[in-house]
Order: C-alpha cells, then structure tokens, then sequence
C-alpha cells in the first residue's frame, strides 16, 4: 500500500498524499502487526507445549518404545488394538466415570445449595464466604494424607467409630464402591467451596427486584430458588460442569496418594486412567502403550467436551427463545430488569453523534486509518 | 520511542535466554578435576529407605574439603525406582550417586552402559572386600562394574515374646529356633505353629503373606527367572507347592492381611496384630521406625532370633551407581567407594540396623557385638552373619520387582483378604503376568 502512494500521485484522482517518512511507515506496521505480535506468546507457547506434545505423543504411540531403552520398531496401530483389548484400561475407565459421578453430582447439589445459603442476608458473610474456600487452599497431598488416616481399613477413624457401634468395617481400599466413594469425598471436600463460590457469584448478579416482586407474588423460598436462581445462573452452572467434567476425568492425585505403594489399589480397584497411563508409563516402562493411552483419554475428553457444547447450545438457545414468550407473571420481571440493561446501551448514542465517525473509523480497522495519520 | 526501547529490552531477553538454553546443553562435558577447597564440588547423593548415611555425609566432607554432599533419601525403593528410571529416559536429572535396589538392579543392567564403570576407578582392587556373589551381582554381562555392594539382606525370624509367652510358647531366642527346627527348620513347622498359635489366641500368625512369599522365592536356586533368563513360573510345581503352603496356612487365619510397608503406621507392631515378622538384616531399621511412629518401644518384646524356614535366603540389598551424566564422576566414584569401604560400613550398618556386604565390616559387627536394645539386646550382628552363610545369588531378571509387587503381591492380596481359592490365586497371578510382563 505505501509503494502505490509514490508514483501515480499526481494522476490519482484523490488529493495528493505525501510520502510517508520511515517513523510513518513504522507506525502502520506497527498498527498492523501488533496485535498479532501481542497474542503471539500464548500461540507460540501453546504450540510448543500443547500442540507439539500432541502429535509427538501420536508419534510416540505408533512405536514399541521403552522408558529406559527408547524408541523401537514401528508397530502401526498396534498398541491402539492392545489398550482397547485390556481388562485394566477399561477397568481404569470404569474407575473414573465411577469415581467421577459420585464426585461431581453431590459436589455440584451441595455446592448450589450452600451458595443459595450464603446469598442470604447472613451476619459476617465473608467470614462464612471466606470459610468454604480453606479446603481449596489445602494441597490434594496433605488432603490424601487426612483422609487415607480417615479411610485407613484397620485402623482408620471412621471404621473405629463403625466398629464401637458394633458395625462391620469397611474396606476402603480393598472394594472397589467404598474406595471411589473415599476418593470422591477427598475430591469434594476439597471443589465443593470452590464451585460453591462462583455459583455464589452468579447468583449475586441476579437483580434482587426480581426476587422482591416475586415474594409481591406470594412465591416462597423454594419457588424462588428454583423459578429464579436457577434458571439465572444456568450459564454458569454450565461453567462449573464443563471445568469438573475435565477435572473428573484427569483424576490423579487422589487415587494415586489414597494408597503410595499400589497404583490404585493392589487389584486396581481405584485405579483412574491417567493413573493407569503414569503405571503404564513409569512402572512398565512402556512409553509406546502409555501414549495410546493418552491420545484415548483426549480423545474421550474430547468427546465430553462435544456433548457438553451441544448440551450448553441447548440450553443457551431455549433460555434466549423462551424468555419472551414468558407469560404474565415472567413480564414482569422483564420490565423491571429490562431498563437496567436497555438503558446503558442507549445512553451513550445521542450525546455525541458527531464524534461517531471518527470513533467508527478507529473502531472499524488499522486499514482505514492510514488517512488519519496523514492528516 | 518507548516502542524501539521495548524491542531491544525483548531481544536482550531472547539472546540471554538463548545462553541459558545453550549452557544447560552445553553442560554435559564438566571439568573433572579433583576437589578441593579452591576447586569446590557439589555432589549429589539419592537413596531410599533406611540408609544410615547422614553422618557419613558429614564425616565426608569434614575429610575433604570442597566438597558439599546434598543428600536426598525417597521414602521406599519402589518410589526410587521410579524416580530413577524416570531421570534415566529424560537423561538428566539423576544424581551424582544413586542408591540401586536388587530387585530392580535387572532392568538397569538392561542399560548398564549409561553407568560408569567403576573398575576405572579402581574397583577391581577391592574386589575383594565384598561377599563374592554381592560384587558380582553389582557387575554387568560385559564385566563392567556398575554398582558397590551397599548391604545384603539375609534374612532371620522376629518374633514377640510377649505374644509368644501368652500363647504358651517359649520366648527365649535360642529356644525359640530350637523350635523352629534350627538348622533343619521348614516352612511346614513354620505354618504349623501359626496355626498352634492361632488356636491358642485366635489371631493372626504373620502381617500379610507376599513378604512371607518374596522370602519363599527368594531362597529357591531360582526365583521369577531361571539363570538363563527366562521366565520360570508357569508350570513350576516347587513354586506352586510353596504358593499353595502359604494359601492354606492363609486360609487357616494366619494372615492379618496387614498393608504392607504401611501396617497402620506402626501400629500393628504395637498392639500384636501378629506374633512373627520375617526379617531381612534391613528390616529392623524399618520395625525400628514403625514402632517409633506408634510410640512403642523395646517393651513391645520384638526379638529376633538366628533361625529361618526352608533355610538360608537373602531379601535386597542394595548398591552404589555412578550414571555418565554426573558431572564429576571421578569424585563420585571416590564417595561411593568410600561410603562402601567396611569401615564405613560398620557405622551405616548400626545407624540403619542393616548388614554389611563387606566380609570385614561383618567380621567387625560380629566382635562388636554391639546388642540391638530394640530387640531385647541381640546379638544382631552375629545372628545375621550366621544368617548369612550359605546364601547364594539368585538371578534376578529385568521384571524381577515388577512381578513380586504386581503380579504376586495382587494375587497374594485375595487370598489375604479371603476372596479366592489358592488356585483362583495362582491363576490371576498367571493372568496377571501375562498382561503385565509377557505382553507388556
């Protein structure tokens, strides 16, 4: 663009623009690249860490590849055949849908529950805010040293206190139920303060005039939660889900502390499949099968994350179709809520209609602002 | 203005990170002269377990100037493993002196070439010092000397004699391998009198059955592998035999079905859970600290006495190793070597009530005789050198401790916890096997 501007000046018919000296030139790259120069790490690095690992774990998962040894010969899709042949892969599976439900619906059910407890008028709310979160700063490594003295088979807490009362003990680590229902208290105590917290958010931003016009109603407590909170908060309880989905599916740390000395259980009763895949990896030195296992994982993750997208569409499109064909008691919400919302976006147009052009030009892309500079 | 300065600030950053990038590559080399205090040296050390070395560190470096030992000592040689192996495939990472456990001494063999080879530091001069089959172990196909003999594990029988005494037993040790059957003891007697024990008290004989089982395999001429190399537990009847021993004495009520290395944080060594332990030279220490996390003490009447069953067998033991990355492998080789030298020996051994390796430092702990207070003051060094005799190396193959761990100690775990027949436990260990070794 700037090589055009030399020459044909004088036949062109707009007016003649002078040459534009090198800090000129200077500036329109800059305008120009810039923005692409400022969002360049987060690229750059996730190619480097996120996309490169990708496809070398695929190279990696074609070859009979050893921990110590390296790279072997190339076996194609071999190992893919294998892992998806193995009792403990899908064991490991099994283990962590199990261990995941048992987490995430409790969590997720306590979790709205304290947050609707906590958008009460309380008396020293931060204390009891602040409160719900300490287990999230407590590290995963002392939380598993807790609760594996909690859940310890002879000589636990709880299976002393089964057992004063005259009850059977409860294998924790050696049946596969009591041990992913260890592990998933160890998960929620440790999320639920946390997903508790951002649901409290979200239900903060609800406007409270909505809440007062429906008691006006005679709509009680629980009719209120759910014709109003929950309804309001759906973009973030979508949030919540999708980020526990991904947590419950990389499950590690827990299962791997519950018991040092086993990889999940000397029967690989809570065994997860990222555990399974550091087994794989580190104790059976197999590089090869650990790769398989994790492009399987990603690939299911992947999966989650698509029926998560579908299911949010859902729900996104009939919140926004549904609303206005709301009847009478739902109008008026949407009259008192509507003016905060309309408002802002009007306010700002009439006051300054002949500022818009310049800030359209600056707002419309760096191409249309070369005339500016030149003036 | 402000945005040329922000490029050069960026490119400076670049090129230094470039020279931080090249150095660390660049840094395998090292200069490998000897230490001294204007010539200072950082060498670092990994172990694991109860090893005893604290105060050798310090002795060390008091005797040689400029040199600074870190030490870093992971909780179980199951965990060193895996942190060894990790740092070896990443090919930096590892320490200066890595502490080799015997059970999976096989699978670095396997990559022997990334050790150095002491004899160039002058192994092969003191070959001598050490029990002949512990040098050899530590020395691979091609004679090149991997790892220095650290301690051995024979192995002899704990027992309590207060739980002995309640059951109508005798507690005093000598009568107590007489009992046993001596030089002659068998596991058949073993078994038998758990169950006399068990009838007499109603508990449990043993803590869980795979250590008795590791003991088992490991006093056969050949354990997992057979001297070739091959896998030799399909189709083994004198494993079996052993397997369907343990099996019944397990049905019989023998196991406390404890978890092993965990034992309720010591607890179950405090409150007669069990009434004997098998005990490699090493196990001691590790008792030592289980009684200690459960605040007992020597009135717990944890003994040991100079008797095995099925006779002489040696559990672990562990060795020194130098990889070829460590910078300074002339001034780790002089450490390892030195930490295993009898002198040295003798005080790790009573700092982590191991045993020697070295026939000196076992001549030393046996004139000694510095009695072990924790158990009732026996005459610790003169029963595990009488232990000691006759043990004889076993081959142990690349998956050696890949298969006690997770092909038996699973399928063991079932019988413990009364899940399965001995022949459902055979065949899940065969299963297990096949999916975790064959077809690994």
């Amino acid at each position: 663009m700037t090589t055009t501007l030399n020459r044909p000046a004088a036949s062109s018919p707009a007016p003649a623009k002078p040459v534009l000296t090198f800090r000129q030139r200077l500036s329109v790259f800059d305008m120009k690249a810039s923005p692409y120069l400022y969002i360049s790490p987060f690229f750059i690095l996730f190619a480097l860490v996120g996309l490169f690992p990708l496809g070398y774990t695929f190279f990696v998962s074609l070859f009979d590849w050893h921990l110590l040894k390296g790279q072997g010969e190339f076996v194609g899709l071999r190992n893919f055949q294998e892992v998806l042949q193995d009792r403990f892969f899908w064991n490991s599976l099994f283990n962590t849908m199990s261990i995941f439900l048992l987490s995430t619906i409790p969590q997720l059910i306590v979790a709205t529950a304290i947050a609707a407890v906590l958008d009460q008028n309380l008396r020293a709310r931060t204390f009891w805010r602040m409160s719900i979160l300490l287990p999230y700063i407590v590290t995963p490594v002392a939380v598993a040293l807790i609760f594996s003295n909690l859940f310890g088979e002879q000589y636990g807490l709880i299976n002393n206190i089964l057992e004063s009362f005259g009850m059977d003990r409860i294998l924790w680590t050696n049946e596969t139920l009591p041990s992913h229902i260890a592990i998933a208290t160890m998960v929620n105590w440790r999320w639920t303060g946390y997903n508790a917290l951002i649901l409290l958010a979200a239900m903060q931003s609800v406007p409270r005039d909505i809440y007062e016009s429906a008691s006006i109603d005679g709509a009680g407590t629980f009719r209120r939660f759910f014709s109003i909170t929950l309804p309001s908060i759906r973009p973030t309880m979508i949030f919540v889900v999708i980020t526990a989905t991904i947590g419950g599916l990389q499950i590690f740390t827990e299962p791997r502390l519950f018991d040092p000395r086993t990889y999940g259980g000397t029967a690989a009763q809570f065994q997860t499949t990222v555990l399974y895949l550091y087994e794989m990896a580190f104790q059976r030195s197999n590089f090869g099968k650990a790769s398989t296992i994790a492009w399987l994982l990603f690939l299911i993750i992947v999966l989650f994350g698509l029926m998560n997208y579908l299911i949010s569409q859902r729900i996104a499109t009939t919140g926004d179709g549904r609303r206005p064909r709301r009847s009478a008691g739902s109008r008026r919400r949407k009259r008192s809520a509507a003016p905060a919302v309309v408002l802002p976006a009007v306010g700002p147009q009439p006051p300054a209609p002949t500022a818009d052009p310049d800030h359209g030009a600056g707002a419309a892309g760096p191409s249309d602002t070369n005339g500016r500079n030149v003036r | 203005m402000e945005y040329s300065r922000l490029r050069k600030i960026t490119a400076l950053a670049g090129v230094a990170s470039l020279a931080i990038v090249a150095s660390g590559c660049g840094g395998g080399g090292g200069s490998d002269e000897a230490a001294s205090a204007d010539n200072p040296v950082t060498l670092t050390v990994t172990t694991f377990g109860q090893f005893g070395y604290d105060d050798l560190y310090a002795e060390y470096e008091e005797q040689n100037p400029g040199v600074t030992i870190e030490a870093n000592n992971i909780d179980g040689s199951a965990n060193a493993r895996v942190d060894a192996f990790t740092k070896l495939a990443a090919g930096s990472g590892l320490s200066d002196v890595v502490a080799v456990e015997e059970g999976w001494l096989g699978s670095i063999m396997e990559v022997s070439d990334q050790f150095v080879d002491l004899n160039e530091y002058g192994a092969a001069d003191i070959k001598d010092n050490w029990v002949d089959w512990k040098f050899e172990q530590g020395t691979d196909p091609e004679g090149r000397v991997i790892g220095l003999g650290t301690d051995i594990g024979p192995q002899a029988l704990c027992f309590n004699r207060e739980l002995f005494d309640a059951a109508g037993l005798p507690t005093d040790r000598e009568e107590v391998a007489e009992l046993f059957g001596g030089d002659d003891a068998t596991w058949e007697t073993y078994f038998d009198l758990g169950r006399q024990y068990n009838e007499a008290t109603g508990k449990a004989w043993y803590d869980q059955s795979s250590f008795v089982w590791n003991s088992m395999v490991n006093q056969m001429d050949e354990g997992y592998y057979t001297a070739d190399g091959e896998l030799n537990i399909e189709g083994n009847e004198a494993m079996r035999a052993q397997f369907d021993l343990l099996a019944a004495g397990t049905a019989d009520g023998l196991s406390a079905n404890q978890k092993q290395f965990d034992w309720g944080k010591g607890k179950a060594f405090v409150d007669g859970s069990f009434a004997v332990h098998v005990c490699p030279a090493w196990m001691l220490g590790t008792i030592k600290e289980q009684l200690e996390a459960a605040g007992g003490g020597p009135e717990t009447g944890w003994d040991v006495a100079d008797v095995f069953p099925g006779g002489a067998s040696n559990w672990g033991g562990a060795f020194l190793s130098v990889p070829e990355s460590s910078e300074h492998p002339a001034e780790a080789a002089k450490l390892a070597t030195w930490l295993t030298d009898p002198e040295q020996m003798v005080k790790q051994s009573a700092a982590a009530n191991n045993f020697p390796s070295t026939l000196e430092a076992q001549q030393k702990i046996v004139a000694d005789a510095v009695p072990n207070e924790l158990f009732n003051d026996a005459p610790y060094g003169e029963i595990f050198a009488s232990r000691a005799e006759g043990v004889v190396a076993q081959f142990k193959g690349p998956q050696d401790s890949e298969i006690q761990e997770n092909v038996f100690a699973p399928a063991l775990k079932i019988l413990d916890s009364d899940a399965g027949t001995a022949d459902e436990a055979w065949n899940e260990a065969l299963q297990l096997l096949n999916d975790r070794v064959v077809n690994n």
